[in-house]
């Protein structure tokens, strides 16, 4: 719906009764849609803000005591929510940065006519389709402490370090695994995206380019580039989002904040609070200081990269 | 051109009431169950139970049981379901098996949504947290013949059913954990018997550890979650609270507390102790059977865990050290079985909680390693003889304290023992601050 051209005002007043009609039939093809939104994601969003502002009883939810914003305030002064944020903000920031740089590498790679083409780009977005759970496993393997693949190379084949590394014991070394996992298994992605961006530029602009004189690299900065701008845009706004919401390799490689609750993302300590220590209500503040958080920022992007457009 | 709009008009509603209709169907199940059956249950259960219970013979029941048994468990559970639903005709046994980590969500999702199992294996540690939510029946005055089926069970895992004045469960199987020691490492390094006090504990650790060539420890602990050490935690006279649950303080930062978490914390700064209890390494059970670890503390199912993964390993079991006390002890485990509020087969259900707990059912699921919670059943000759030895650890091992808010305090000890294998606190500071923390969870 997104084509629909605005009308002149002269114009307007013919039209409306028209287009009103028009509504109709639109809105009745729309109303299925609608009300599976509301019944499958409006609802149950408006259910979980009330539980947010109650000590909420899961079995007796009469029995449920309004407490406003104590589980907003508990959340904000809970020096583990705090650190929560801070490893999500950390993990997003460099996983999406990394995914963006290598996977336009990667895209510029596959861009080109070279032999094996169709192989380098199915194995380059193999990654994206394995499953998470899996790869988190192997990953957790990898970088054991004791027995890992990690440490053997690290240790005994290019002695850089002297003793074996504990991987997870450490609050920081432990975001280490967890996002080479993710820019790993992101790199695909965000090259086919690109790709396809690539893709739509028209080959003319290089030709007149490489007829001005201008060098490869040139071409990427003054054609490539601009012209990837939407791209770009809508990349950063979509990795950012899935990386402030990241729980499976958090989850599955810290077992939800080991060691002392200090590798948490925002989404495994609201899991935690919820169904670990069962404080629905608390959990619920989380999530929606989180839907607050991701809202800001993508505001935030959007406002930076029109201005950037201008 | 208006008769044509029209008829797309027309085709255009039916197609929508037709999705808007297929797809509230299934919907409104489940969003409008809770109230109604939330209400339903409360006015309709305890009224109309008694009344269509005599008539209620030929309508037949199947029962939701959900449990976390193991491969072998639950082959033998389902025996002990045939021979129940021999017994009683009309009610069957439909059982829902869950992994112990994904357990607690699936039930409380099922509890929130309206749609519980009837009857339920619940972990000891999380009754009292489960009764707390309302989210179970209360057994005694409402299970026929209560009070004669627990004279016969032991008063540890029947006390972990016990909150606010009242039992919401029956101990279905019960556990602890006692020393496993690998007696090939042991002889290579000249040991012949496992240790009997902490003292001789802390000693061989070290002893085998430093008489090995390749990477060795003397002991190795699962994780730094309370079960892990409160073996030794209460064998050397450590308490987390006082009888009454009111305080932590003098007891989770005692003397005694804080010797136990010393000697761990000595252990594991000397290479004798596995760093893997921090996260990352080579698993216990594992490195207990390829001689990695000397000795691990851990409980029955080892034996059916060992079968499987390493037939060859010979499994040793000793009682855990003793304290200075010259007493030994160690942590009560074990499951639980209840009935869940909103059950609509409340008579079924408590029938088939009570059949569990049969010397018969008892003796079936003890062969797969369920040790029995009837003090009946202690030296029958039917049970495996390893056996012999957890039941003599049960004679002094000790409950985590039955209290809804256990999870949170296990993390304060949890946090606390792995700031101090840091050396970010000592043992006296970091258990200092655990009392802190378990006090606030008690106001």
């Amino acid at each position: 719906m997104g084509g629909v051209g605005r009308p002149h005002h002269s114009q307007q007043a013919m039209h409306t009764k028209r287009r009103y009609s028009d509504l109709i039939p639109a809105l009745i093809f729309l109303l299925p849609g609608l009300v599976l939104f509301a019944l499958f994601f409006l609802g149950p969003m408006l259910y979980s803000l009330r539980i947010s502002f109650f000590e909420w009883k899961i079995v007796h939810p009469d029995r449920s005591v309004f407490v406003g914003f104590e589980n907003y305030q508990r959340a904000l002064s809970d020096s583990i929510f705090q650190r929560a944020i801070l490893n999500t903000f950390a993990y997003t920031v460099i996983t999406v940065t990394a995914k963006m740089i290598l996977g336009l590498g990667v895209a510029l790679l596959l861009n080109q006519h070279m032999p094996g083409r169709t192989f380098f780009r199915l194995a380059y977005y193999l990654p994206v389709i394995t499953s998470w759970v899996i790869v988190s496993l192997l990953f957790e393997y990898m970088f054991n402490g004791q027995a890992g693949l990690v440490n053997y190379i690290l240790k005994d084949i290019l002695r850089l370090i002297p003793k074996d590394v504990l991987w997870f014991a450490d609050p920081i070394l432990t975001l280490v695994p967890i996002i080479l996992l993710d820019i790993w298994k992101g790199i695909g992605w965000a090259a086919i995206i690109f790709l396809a961006g690539l893709q739509a530029i028209p080959a003319e602009l290089y030709e007149a380019a490489r007829v001005d004189g201008a060098d490869s690299l040139a071409q990427l900065r003054y054609i490539t580039w601009p012209l990837l701008g939407p791209t770009t845009v809508f990349l950063v706004v979509v990795l950012v989002i899935g990386g402030l919401n990241a729980y499976v390799p958090f989850q599955l490689m810290t077992n939800g904040g080991d060691p002392m609750d200090l590798t948490h993302s925002v989404l495994t300590l609201m899991y935690e609070a919820t169904f670990g220590r069962i404080d629905f209500g608390y959990g619920a503040a989380i999530s929606y200081l989180l839907t607050v958080f991701v809202f800001i920022i993508s505001l935030i992007e959007l406002r930076l990269m029109r201005q950037q457009a201008a | 051109m208006k008769t044509n709009r029209f008829v797309w008009m027309l085709i255009s509603l039916l197609i929508v009431s037709a999705t808007v209709l297929a797809a509230c169907a299934p919907s409104a199940a489940p969003t409008e169950a809770p109230v109604a059956e939330a209400t339903d249950v409360a006015t309709e259960a305890p009224t109309e139970a008694p009344a269509e219970a005599p008539t209620e013979a030929s309508a037949p029941v199947a029962l939701q049981y959900w449990h976390t048994h193991s491969d072998p468990e639950t082959a033998q559970l389902d025996q002990v379901i045939a021979a129940f639903e021999d017994a009683n005709p009309g009610i069957t046994v439909e059982t829902s098996r869950y992994a112990y980590n994904d357990y607690k969500t699936a039930l409380l999702t099922a509890i929130s949504g309206g749609e519980v199992p009837d009857v339920a294996r619940l972990d000891i540690a999380w009754v009292s947290e489960f009764a707390d939510q309302g989210a179970l029946v209360q057994l005694d005055g409402n299970l026929p013949d209560f009070d004669n089926i627990i004279k016969d069970t032991f008063p540890g895992p029947l006390s972990t059913n016990y909150w606010n004045g009242h039992y919401y469960g029956l101990p279905l199987d019960t556990n602890t954990q006692v020393l496993l020691w690998n007696k090939d490492v042991f002889e290579k390094a000249g040991i012949s018997a496992p240790p009997a006090t902490m003292e001789e504990f802390a000693a061989v650790a070290c002893t085998v550890n430093r008489s090995a060539a390749e990477t060795r420890y003397g002991y190795a602990q699962g994780g730094t979650y309370f079960w892990a050490p409160a073996p030794i935690f209460y064998a050397m006279g450590g308490k987390v609270t006082d009888e009454q649950i009111t305080t932590a303080t003098d007891y989770v930062n005692g003397p005694e507390s804080v010797a136990a978490f010393t000697m761990l914390k000595d252990l594991y700064d000397q290479g004798c102790m596995s760093p893997n209890l921090l996260g990352g390494g080579i698993a216990t059970d594992a490195g207990h059977a390829e001689d990695t670890y000397a000795m691990i503390i851990d409980g029955p199912w080892m034996v059916d865990i060992y079968k499987n993964n390493y037939p060859d390993f010979e499994v040793n079991f000793a009682p855990i050290p003793t304290g200075p006390d010259g007493t030994t002890s160690s942590v009560v485990g074990g499951e639980n079985v209840v009935v869940l509020e909103g059950t609509a087969n409340q008579e079924a259900a408590m029938k088939w909680a009570a059949y569990l707990l049969t010397p018969e059912a008892q003796k079936m699921m003890a062969s797969v390693g369920q040790m029995p919670t009837l003090a009946s059943l202690a030296g029958d000759p039917a049970m495996p003889p390893y056996f012999a030895v957890f039941q003599e650890q049960l004679k002094t091992a000790q409950a985590r304290v039955p209290h809804p808010k256990w999870s949170d305090m296990d993390n304060a000890i949890n946090n606390a023992y792995q700031r101090m294998l840091n050396g970010d606190q000592t043992p006296q500071e970091a258990l200092d601050q655990a009392a802190e923390e378990i006090n606030a969870l008690l106001q």
